[in-house]
């Protein structure tokens, strides 16, 4: 059962499935295909990463419903796409990039997809030379950026990645996804002064964002010494007041006053 | 002395008023999809992006600066406004004010806003005069001067008519002010078929040069954060906590059964 999760028990859900499209189930199989256009649209606004339930519902969509979609196929088509390169299915994928460049011949975004494909197969030099050529073409494009920055964190070069990811921010100042992603390749490293400069930046542009508070009080707890001691319990105490309910931020209160 | 009351022919009514409205909404409906295909790509040079974006910071710095602790906001503080070396205070990004004699794209935008938009509208204001002409469409609910008459009453050659009286060519102008927010309504904001907003940016748009304001814009936020102070948020915050109780309401689902202690 694809709409409701598997083994709801709901006997006309196996009635749907089991019998062929006869005219009395006409009307039901619309609802359901609608109800499955919705379901995608929300987990496409809501940014969900459940790949495997977008792919099982995006391939019935695309393979049974094609003609009923109208223009929002292609949306469809890159979030299944994307999917289906997180579960590793390179036929749907495939099938899927190539209906998009029948449509779109000169997009930036289809050629995005193309590299993206590319990384799946661990082709990574190909893949580089898509963004490349993306980037010649319109140098603002932060996508591209992203992925060939990407693309060093995936082969392991997080010094690299560290450094593009660097020069990436210098230009684009505002982009809260790369400074988080800076905050977490510097944990990695071990570098705790430079990520709580990181999370310092988000927390300045989200105020209100109990978890940044939560990351940077956790940093500076790792750090030690007496003076990041205090921050991490003030950062704490910021986090709960935030978000009463934060038991990682009550915890890490906790531990602080009892190291301090 | 007593205003005569005309009565109007309904026929007018039928074929005039209606008729011009319809002729406006459906001429400004074919100006916002023609302005549409006329659009050209505006191409963002990277350096625009990362100023904007670092305008965006440095305000952003101001005014939520007081949530990270003080050291970090003057290491920031001190990056963009350093007297050596400060980010404010170095670049200068070259002064290349776009007019129409260097810039070509901005001729031909130019040249694409008047046909769109100018043009249709005298051709049509003045067929409109041409062919509802003789007759007075309308009367405007204020009362105007005589020095009105001549241009609201464009084909009528009466001299007693009360020039509260219109034709129909200021009917057809009426309307195209008028119709500004059922264009809005029906095809939503920023539509290419909204006159007067063009007009306006027309006015203010002429001085508009966009690298010559990153330099001002600089340093105006240079002199704006000088002025800023860092009063840290955070300063009473463990008292705050502490005096307010915590709200775990329906977090636990069942009290857990006691150990032997």
């Amino acid at each position: 059962c694809y709409i409701f999760q598997k083994g709801c028990g709901r006997k006309d859900c196996h009635h749907i499935l089991n019998s062929s499209p006869s005219f009395d189930n006409w009307n039901v199989l619309i609802i359901v295909f609608t109800e499955m256009r919705d379901k995608l649209r929300k987990w496409r606004e809501d940014n969900h990463r459940n790949s495997e339930q977008i792919v099982d519902v995006g391939e019935e969509l695309i393979n049974e419903h094609a003609s009923k979609l109208g223009d929002d196929i292609w949306i469809i088509y890159e979030q299944v796409m994307i999917a289906a390169l997180d579960c590793s299915r390179d036929d749907l994928a495939w099938t899927c990039l190539q209906e998009l460049k029948r449509q779109f011949p000169g997009s930036q975004r289809v050629k995005r997809l193309a590299g993206m494909r590319l990384e799946a197969l661990e082709k990574y030099e190909d893949a580089s030379k898509q963004y490349d050529s993306i980037l010649q073409d319109d140098p603002t494009n932060t996508a591209a950026r992203k992925r060939k920055i990407s693309i060093l964190k995936a082969q392991g070069k997080s010094a690299e990645a560290i450094r593009e990811l660097n020069e990436y921010l210098e230009q684009f100042v505002g982009d809260q996804e790369a400074w988080h992603e800076l905050s977490e390749l510097y944990i990695n490293e071990h570098d705790y002064g430079k990520a709580a400069f990181c999370l310092e930046e988000l927390m300045m542009t989200n105020p209100h964002n109990h978890l940044y508070c939560e990351q940077y009080a956790e940093v500076k707890y790792t750090q030690g010494g007496l003076e990041n001691l205090e921050l991490s319990r003030k950062y704490f105490a910021q986090a709960l007041k935030l978000n009463n309910r934060n038991m990682r931020a009550l915890f890490g209160l906790y531990m602080v006053s009892s190291h301090i | 002395m007593a205003e005569p009351e005309l009565l109007l022919d309904s026929n007018i009514r039928l074929w005039v008023v209606l008729p011009i409205v319809f002729i406006t909404f459906l001429v400004g409906v074919i100006r916002h999809y023609v302005s549409i295909l006329l659009q050209s790509d505006k191409k963002l040079t990277l350096e625009q992006v990362s100023d904007s974006q670092v305008l965006i910071r440095s305000r952003i710095l101001r005014e939520n600066g007081k949530y990270i602790p003080k050291q970090s906001f003057l290491m920031r503080k001190f990056y963009f406004n350093n007297q050596e070396d400060g980010f404010f205070k170095n670049t200068k990004r070259k002064v290349v004010p776009p007019s129409p004699m260097t810039d070509p794209s901005m001729l031909t935008d130019m040249m694409k806003g008047n046909v769109t938009n100018v043009l249709p509208m005298i051709l049509i204001g003045g067929w409109i005069n041409w062919t509802f002409s003789g007759f007075v469409t309308t009367k405007v609910p204020f009362p105007l001067t005589l020095r009105f008459k001549p241009m609201l009453q464009q084909g009528i050659e009466l001299l007693s008519l009360d020039a509260s009286w219109v034709s129909s060519a200021s009917w057809y102008f009426l309307n195209v002010f008028g119709l500004r927010s059922m264009y809005s309504l029906i095809l939503g904001q920023d539509n290419g078929a909204d006159q007067s907003r063009i007009m306006q940016e027309q006015m203010s748009g002429a001085a508009m040069a966009m690298p010559a304001d990153t330099n001002k814009a600089f340093k105006a936020e240079w002199e704006a954060l000088e002025l800023t102070d860092h009063q840290w948020a955070l300063e009473n915050i463990e008292e705050e906590l502490m005096s307010r109780e915590l709200d775990l309401d329906g977090m636990f689902s069942k009290e857990l059964p006691m150990g032997i202690f």
